[in-house]
């Protein structure tokens, strides 16, 4: 099973809010739409599941052109940050409620529940209404509602922004592994790197409507391809070509043509290694103490770096450091 | 293809649907039959009575009408004395309203419960009765006569002040309680950290954030009581006001192109306090967050008592001026004999108890009609955007300006004219209940938006989603969302149809009598009494509507409240 996004680009009034958008969803594949809020990202996600009519462009999913197909037809699972369960239902009729749709029978029906109930870890709360449930517990049933029906493609918009910190992490994980263990594709939307990072097989970077970067995890966040992913995935240094001329001109090798403006360095702050030295260029301007590493804050000739280290270095503020740049742990990133 | 295809999309806005014929027929039938009726019944009529202000007494078409307003001296005097009473009457109630809803929501005083019970007993009843209350307790048979035998005059300016007063406060309280309400406690917390005392918090923070809420009542009241015919009709002897000078216009003289200039006169300062009271409603309530804190009154024995005290006293005359109405209507000769009797409800003049029966079907299908268009318009317009739900939005709210006088005489404009097929309706009761639901369509309208602004529209997107059509959207996502208020709608129609005046005095016929222009014409017939139990009658029926609507509203309201528990 397939999804192909072929040049779909969408506008409200004058606001354009997706603009020729190319996408390849493989089989069991786990895509994220990562970006910040305004990007796209849910518009993209209303458009594949039939909510919100293209402006343009195709969808194509195993060879079958969706265009005509309306949401209700195309037989996708989905599940909203606002849990949106049947407020009138118990946990089982909303786990329930697609298949009496379809016009189940009762039997398999409750079996079929009672397998879902089973796989989200809540068969115990199967007759509890959705006001008695946590947000946990409701996005639980939200996502045994969607798989209940054998959807052909799973969206999630924000399933995990409205839950807390600890209840998150819990979720991610389980998310995960039914999505590997039932090896639907699934398509997220999302505004936290961490969760793309930690869930995607393929995250595709939003912005302003366009897409930045379609690549896994290990692309986006080690090999940037713009300036926007470099920002936006983990925190970055970026060096102008101009200070990188003056400073360490063994980093420009790497460099493609172009203006001076075009390309700069993507540094991630643990690949920097700090040397105190009397007379070095960098002045340590500030620490932070993290548990397990330190951030560091040195400005070097009006370029201010933040670095990270695990090794508990004792360093003053103010103190002269020298500042080394591995060459393979750099990239140049395009503005 | 795809440029031609944006093109289109764009067009029709940001559409939640993707094209479904069905759904979208069914959408457009959910617009066009309630916009229609809006039309026909609202736009048309009201189109009609501005044509017939230039209509002629000798049938020629011209400004004669309005020119004649400076020289008909009873207009000029009618106008002012209007614009006295409501500047008055609003003085009084926001002054009142504000102190009243700061004890409520600020003090600890004691019996608010029965204070906010008392408050709604105005709107029980027709708005004469208050008038008929004053009669009563003031009046030359009235009890304190009776008791000391002063010779009061409460005929006239006074005695419709009173009546006026007591008949708009409670909505004056109600819409600043709201305001009050809206605050959060933090402002408050952060002003006594840095230092404010009590007065400079007042000023610096309750005041500012109530203002609109001061503001909308204001407005409201104004109104309310400048084209208020009942109260008017019943106290105001010949201090003559624009409600009933429209009402001698045209019942009297049959000078209907004068009435529908007064018509317009009155249209005017309604339209604009309704305008100025929704922007600054939409600034009060715009600010409103979902986390805000409510404030917590601290006791204050000497501000709660003297709180306590003016709302008890002015609640208390509130109450009692209805209380009084259904006292008297099992009194056998107020104020002469006070021994109880039932024999005021053998009603044996007129047409006995038929326009109670009338009232009642008519309030039925004013109920049932409009609830049904309401909710088709409600769930139409939620499903458009752009400049056609504008204007229908626009169409939508406009009737809430329209005084019911003007909305009755418009209607016989439009109605009474054998030419056209809409002739058919008139001297109906369901021309009236028509009226009475247009008269109220606004409120009914806005409440029904708001319920279905309620319901969660991922829901509807889940069923979609899971494959259900329109019809599991309705009863799945929808219905549980907003029975309640489509039932809250269903008895407020119902209730306000079975109270007003104004708009169906001049449709009523001497077949088809509503119970509420039969106490009045009971109580100008003498037969005081009478207009008494037929305004108890009216009141026992609409109290039990209310009761009946609390307990189905609570049994139907979703149990999501548990959330926030």
């Amino acid at each position: 099973m397939t999804l192909e996004i072929k040049n779909v680009s969408k506008q409200f009034d004058s606001f354009v809010a997706l603009d020729d958008i190319n996408l390849l969803v493989g089989e069991h594949e786990f895509v994220c739409l990562l970006g910040p809020s305004g990007c796209g990202k849910t518009t993209l996600l209303r458009i594949i599941a039939g909510l919100l009519d293209m402006g343009g462009g195709q969808l194509v999913f195993n060879g079958r052109d969706l265009s005509a197909v309306p949401a209700r037809e195309r037989g996708f699972g989905i599940v909203f940050q606002s849990y949106s369960l049947f407020p009138n239902m118990t946990v089982a009729q909303n786990v329930g409620y697609g298949l009496r749709i379809r016009g189940d029978a009762k039997g398999t029906v409750d079996k079929r529940v009672a397998e879902l109930l089973e796989l989200v870890k809540m068969p115990h709360l199967a007759s509890r209404f959705p006001w008695q449930l946590s947000g946990g517990q409701q996005q639980r049933v939200a996502l045994a509602r969607a798989l209940a029906v054998d959807p052909r493609l799973i969206l999630l918009d924000e399933p995990l922004s409205a839950l807390d910190a600890r209840v998150r992490n819990e979720m991610r994980v389980e998310i995960h592994d039914v999505q590997r263990r039932l090896k639907i594709p699934t398509i997220m939307v999302t505004h936290d790197q961490e969760e793309a990072l930690m869930l995607a097989d393929k995250i595709v970077c939003m912005n302003e409507g366009r897409i930045e970067q379609v690549g896994t995890p290990q692309d986006l966040y080690l090999r940037p391809a713009t300036r926007f992913v470099a920002d936006f995935v983990g925190v970055s240094n970026l060096l102008g070509t101009a200070w990188v001329r003056r400073n360490a001109p063994g980093l420009l090798a790497g460099r493609p043509d172009g203006p001076d403006g075009d390309f700069e360095l993507c540094v991630r702050p643990e690949n920097i290694t700090l040397q105190a030295a009397a007379g070095a260029p960098g002045h340590l301007n500030s620490v932070t103490f993290l548990g397990n590493l330190s951030r560091f804050r040195v400005d070097w000739d009006g370029q201010r770096f933040i670095v990270e280290c695990h090794a508990q270095v004792r360093l003053e503020s103010g103190a002269a450091l020298s500042l080394r740049i591995d060459p393979d742990r750099c990239n140049w990133v395009h503005t | 293809m795809s440029a031609t295809a944006a093109m289109t999309t764009t067009n029709r806005g940001p559409g939640r649907f993707v094209p479904r014929s069905a759904e979208q027929w069914l959408v457009a039938a959910c617009l066009f039959f309630p916009t229609l009726a809006l039309v026909l019944f609202f736009a048309y009529p009201l189109a009609t009575i501005f044509w017939q202000s230039f209509v002629l007494k000798d049938g020629s078409v011209g400004l004669g009408n309005y020119a004649a307003i400076s020289s008909t001296p009873g207009l000029i005097n009618a106008g002012w004395n209007s614009l006295v009473v409501s500047l008055s009457t609003t003085a009084v109630c926001v002054v009142l309203g504000f102190a009243i809803a700061y004890g409520l929501d600020r003090t600890c005083m004691r019996g608010k419960k029965a204070l906010r019970g008392t408050l709604l007993l105005p709107l029980l009843a027709p708005s004469l009765v208050q008038g008929l209350g004053l009669l009563f307790i003031l009046g030359r048979n009235g009890l304190v006569h009776q008791w000391t035998g002063w010779d009061l005059n409460i005929y006239g300016y006074s005695g419709l002040l009173l009546s006026d007063v007591f008949y708009a406060l409670p909505q004056a309280v109600m819409i600043i309680q709201a305001a009050l309400r809206n605050s959060d406690a933090r402002y408050y917390d952060a002003a006594s950290v840095m230092g404010a005392g009590g007065w400079r918090k007042f000023f610096d923070i309750t005041l500012p954030n109530c203002k609109f809420g001061l503001l909308s009542a204001g407005f409201v009241v104004f109104t309310i009581t400048i084209t208020d015919f009942g109260n008017a009709a019943v106290i105001a002897g010949n201090y003559r006001v624009l409600a009933t000078e429209i009402f001698n216009q045209v019942s009297g003289q049959q000078n209907f192109g004068m009435g529908s200039v007064v018509g317009i006169v009155l249209l005017a300062p309604a339209l604009l306090s309704v305008y100025i009271e929704r922007v600054s409603s939409q600034k009060q309530f715009g600010s409103a967050s979902e986390s805000r804190i409510p404030v917590q009154p601290a006791p204050a024995p000497a501000r709660d008592r003297v709180f306590g005290l003016i709302s008890w006293l002015v609640i208390f005359c509130v109450g009692a001026i209805v209380v009084v109405v259904v006292f008297a209507s099992f009194v056998k000769l107020w104020p002469y004999n006070m021994s109880l009797t039932l024999s005021n409800f053998n009603v044996n003049i007129s047409s006995g108890y038929k326009p109670i029966w009338t009232t009642l079907y008519v309030s039925i299908v004013a109920a049932v009609v409009g609830s049904v268009l309401l909710f088709c318009l409600a769930f139409g317009t939620k499903h458009i955007s752009g400049a056609p739900a504008k204007a229908i939005y626009l169409l939508a709210v406009l009737p809430v300006g329209v005084p019911g006088l003007v909305m009755g005489l418009s209607y016989i404009f439009a109605f009474n004219d054998p030419s056209t097929p809409l002739y058919l309706f008139y001297g109906t009761a369901i021309l009236i209940a028509l009226c009475n639901f247009y008269h109220y369509h606004t409120q009914g309208f806005l409440t029904m938006m708001t319920g279905m602004r309620a319901v969660p529209q991922a829901l509807e997107e889940v069923i979609s989603c899971l494959g259900g059509g329109t019809r599991r959207v309705l009863t799945d996502a929808v219905l549980p969302f907003i029975a309640p208020t489509v039932l809250a709608v269903f008895f407020f129609l119902f209730m306000r149809s079975m109270v007003t005046l104004s708009a169906v005095i001049f449709l009523v016929t001497p077949d088809l009598d509503m119970a509420s222009v039969s106490v009045m014409h009971l109580n100008q017939a003498g037969f005081v009494s009478q207009a008494a139990a037929f305004s108890t009658i009216i009141i026992v029926v609409v109290a039990a509507a209310l009761i009946a609507m609390k307990l189905l509203v609570m049994r139907l309201t979703p149990q999501a409240g548990g959330e926030a528990a």
